[in-house]
C-alpha cells in the first residue's frame, strides 16, 4: 500500500463569526492551507475531498461536501461529507489517508467545518444531543455534559479522582490556548475560578465543558512519493486506527473506559510500530475535562485510574514529559464539531514542523505526535499518528 | 423539533412500560434495552422474553443543573430545579440509564437500592410519554 503524507494544513480562526457561514469558513481554512504549501500548489491536482461535518448549522445537510468544494474552486471531484458526530473530522482524515493508501487518488483534501452559533441555544442542544443515544440517554433528560458527568462521577468513586483534577485540565488547556492566536478563548484561568464555576451537571461545572464554536480546517494529503514536490518537510501519517463502541454508555461493559480509544490507539501504535511511550505530543479530545483524563489512560499514557495523579504531577504541561493539547484543546481553542479532528492535525502538522505561530507553545524538537478524536461519549473514536 | 416521534415511541412501549428484556438462548445473559444480537456473546439473536424486576442499584449518577437539561426537559427543570439521572445496575445484570424520582437529589448515593416506577417522562407532539424512572427502594439492600 502507498505511504501517505500531509504537505499543507490550514485552519480558520475558531470562535463566533456572525459574518461567516460554512462556505466562508471552509474557504478561510482552505486558503490558509494553500498558503502553507511551500511550493507547486495546484488546485487542479486535488482529486477528492472528505469533509467532516455534523449539522451545517441546520442549513445544508444533504450534499454539503459538493457545495463547500465548488465554493473554493474544486468542482467535478470525488466529494463526501463524513459524519461521525464530534469525530467527523478525524474520520475525514482517515478516509483521505485510506483513499491515498489504496492508490485511487494521489492528492486529496481532508477538512471539516461547523457553523454552530447561527442556531439558538435550545437548537444547539437538540443537534448535539442527537449524537448520543436518542432512545434512552436523551429521554433520561441528559445532554453530553450529563453523560460525561456520569463517567466522571464513577471515575471519582472508583479511583479517588478529585474535583481539582478535572479543573487542572481546564487550567492547563487555557494556559496553552492563551498562546494560540486562532483559539476561541485566548485567556488563562485560575484553578479556584475553574473549581467554583456554576454547576452544569454535577460533578461537572461550566469550566469543565467546551463551548459552541464556528470554524473550519483543511489538510492536503498526498502520496508520499510526490510529497517532496510540495515541501522539504512533509509530515507522514504512519498509523491510524478507528473503533466504534456501544452508543449508549449504559450498554458498555466498563463505564470509566472508552473502549473505542483503547482499540483505535492500539491499532494505530501497531501500524506505526510505536508504543504510547514514543509519543512526544498528543492533541486529545477534551470536550469535557474528564474526557482528557480518560484519554491519558485509554491511550496508554498512564495506568487506568491514575489520570488524576498524572495531571497533578505536571506530565502533560507544555514543558512536561508528555505534553497534551498544546493548542489549548477543545476547551480553550473551541470545538467546531466537524472541524475538530482535522484542526487537531493542523496543530500537530505545525508542531512537528516547528512552525507554530506563537513560539511560546511550540514543543521543541519533536518527531512523533498523536491526534485523538472522539464522537459523542465514545461511540466513535479515531486516532492518527503523525511523524516528521 | 420532534425527535422521538409518536410511532417511534410506540414501538418501544413493551420496554418502557413493562421493562421487557431478552434472555439469550445461547449464553443466558439478559439484554436490556433490547438488541438485535446478544451484546454479551455476540453469537445469538434468539431470545426468551423476560420481564425485569425493575430493581437494582445506582452504578453512577449525575445531578443535572441549570443549563444541563435538553430543551424538552427545560420545563421540568424550571418547575422542579436540579434533577438526578442514574445508570442503574439491574438485578438481572444489565445496566440502564434513567431519571431518579421521589428522592431529594442530595440523598442519592452510589450503590443505593432503587426500583423502577412508571412515570410521566415528558411531552412531545402534544402526547404525554410514559416510561420508567427509578425511586429509592426502601426494602432493598
Amino acid at each position: 500500500m502507498r505511504r501517505v503524507a500531509i504537505v499543507g494544513a490550514g485552519q480558520s480562526k475558531y470562535g463566533e463569526f456572525p459574518e461567516k457561514g460554512i462556505k466562508e469558513l471552509f474557504f478561510e481554512a482552505y486558503k490558509d492551507m494553500a498558503s502553507s504549501v511551500d511550493k507547486n500548489f495546484d488546485p487542479k491536482q486535488i482529486e477528492s475531498a472528505y469533509v467532516g461535518n455534523l449539522g451545517s448549522g441546520g442549513f445544508q445537510l444533504g450534499n454539503m461536501s459538493a457545495l463547500v468544494a465548488e465554493y473554493v474552486g474544486l468542482p467535478y471531484i470525488h466529494t463526501v461529507r463524513v459524519e461521525n458526530a464530534c469525530a467527523s473530522g478525524g474520520y475525514a482524515l482517515v478516509a483521505a489517508v485510506m483513499d491515498v493508501m489504496s492508490g485511487a487518488h494521489k492528492m486529496v483534501l481532508a477538512g471539516g467545518v461547523e457553523k454552530m452559533t447561527d442556531v439558538s441555544g435550545m437548537k444547539q442542544k437538540y443537534w448535539l444531543g442527537v449524537s448520543g443515544d436518542t432512545e434512552y440517554e436523551r429521554l433520561a433528560g441528559t445532554t453530553f455534559a450529563g453523560l460525561y458527568a456520569l463517567i466522571a462521577h464513577r471515575h471519582m468513586h472508583e479511583f479517588g479522582t478529585k474535583r481539582e483534577h478535572l479543573s487542572m485540565v481546564a487550567v492547563k488547556n487555557h494556559k496553552n490556548g492563551a498562546q494560540n492566536p486562532k483559539a476561541q478563548f485566548q485567556r488563562e484561568i485560575q484553578l479556584e475560578q475553574a473549581m467554583k464555576a456554576p454547576i452544569v451537571a454535577y460533578p461537572l461545572n461550566l469550566f469543565d465543558c467546551c463551548s459552541t464554536t464556528d470554524g473550519a480546517s483543511s489538510l492536503l494529503v498526498c502520496d508520499a512519493e510526490v510529497a517532496k514536490q510540495f515541501t522539504d518537510t512533509p509530515i507522514y501519517i504512519t498509523g491510524f486506527g478507528t473503533s466504534s463502541d456501544y452508543l449508549a454508555i449504559h450498554d458498555r461493559i466498563n463505564t470509566v473506559t472508552l473502549e473505542g480509544t483503547k482499540r483505535a490507539s492500539q491499532h494505530a501504535y501497531k501500524m506505526a510500530g510505536l508504543t504510547a511511550k514514543d509519543i512526544q505530543l498528543a492533541e486529545v479530545h477534551d470536550c469535557f475535562t474528564i474526557a482528557e483524563l480518560l484519554a491519558y489512560e485509554d491511550l496508554g499514557f498512564c495506568e487506568k485510574g491514575k489520570a488524576g495523579q498524572f495531571i497533578e504531577e505536571g506530565h502533560t504541561k507544555i514543558d512536561g514529559d508528555k505534553p497534551v493539547n498544546a493548542s489549548g484543546g477543545l476547551k480553550s481553542k473551541g470545538h467546531p464539531i466537524g472541524s475538530t479532528g482535522t484542526g487537531q492535525a493542523y496543530e500537530m502538522f505545525n508542531q512537528l514542523r516547528g512552525t507554530v505561530q506563537k513560539p511560546i507553545r511550540q514543543v521543541k524538537g519533536i518527531e512523533k505526535g498523536l491526534v485523538h478524536n472522539v464522537g459523542g461519549s465514545g461511540g466513535t473514536v479515531s486516532v492518527s499518528i503523525m511523524e516528521r | 423539533m420532534a425527535h422521538v416521534s409518536v410511532p417511534m415511541y410506540w414501538r418501544t412501549i413493551p420496554q418502557r412500560y413493562q421493562m421487557m428484556g431478552q434472555k439469550c438462548k445461547k449464553c443466558g445473559a439478559v439484554n436490556f434495552p433490547p438488541k438485535g444480537v446478544c451484546k454479551y456473546c455476540n453469537a445469538s439473536s434468539e431470545f426468551e422474553e423476560l420481564q425485569l424486576s425493575g430493581k437494582g442499584k445506582v452504578h453512577t449518577f449525575v445531578l443535572i443543573g441549570a443549563g444541563g437539561a435538553p430543551p424538552e426537559f427545560a420545563d421540568q427543570m424550571k418547575a422542579g430545579g436540579s434533577y438526578p439521572v442514574a445508570i442503574v445496575e439491574l438485578a438481572e445484570g444489565p445496566k440502564v440509564i434513567g431519571q431518579m424520582t421521589d428522592v431529594n437529589p442530595k440523598d442519592v448515593k452510589m450503590g443505593m437500592p432503587v426500583k423502577a416506577e412508571l412515570k410521566k417522562i415528558y411531552t412531545e407532539e402534544g402526547v404525554i410519554r410514559y416510561g420508567f424512572k427509578f425511586a429509592p427502594d426502601l426494602e432493598g439492600k
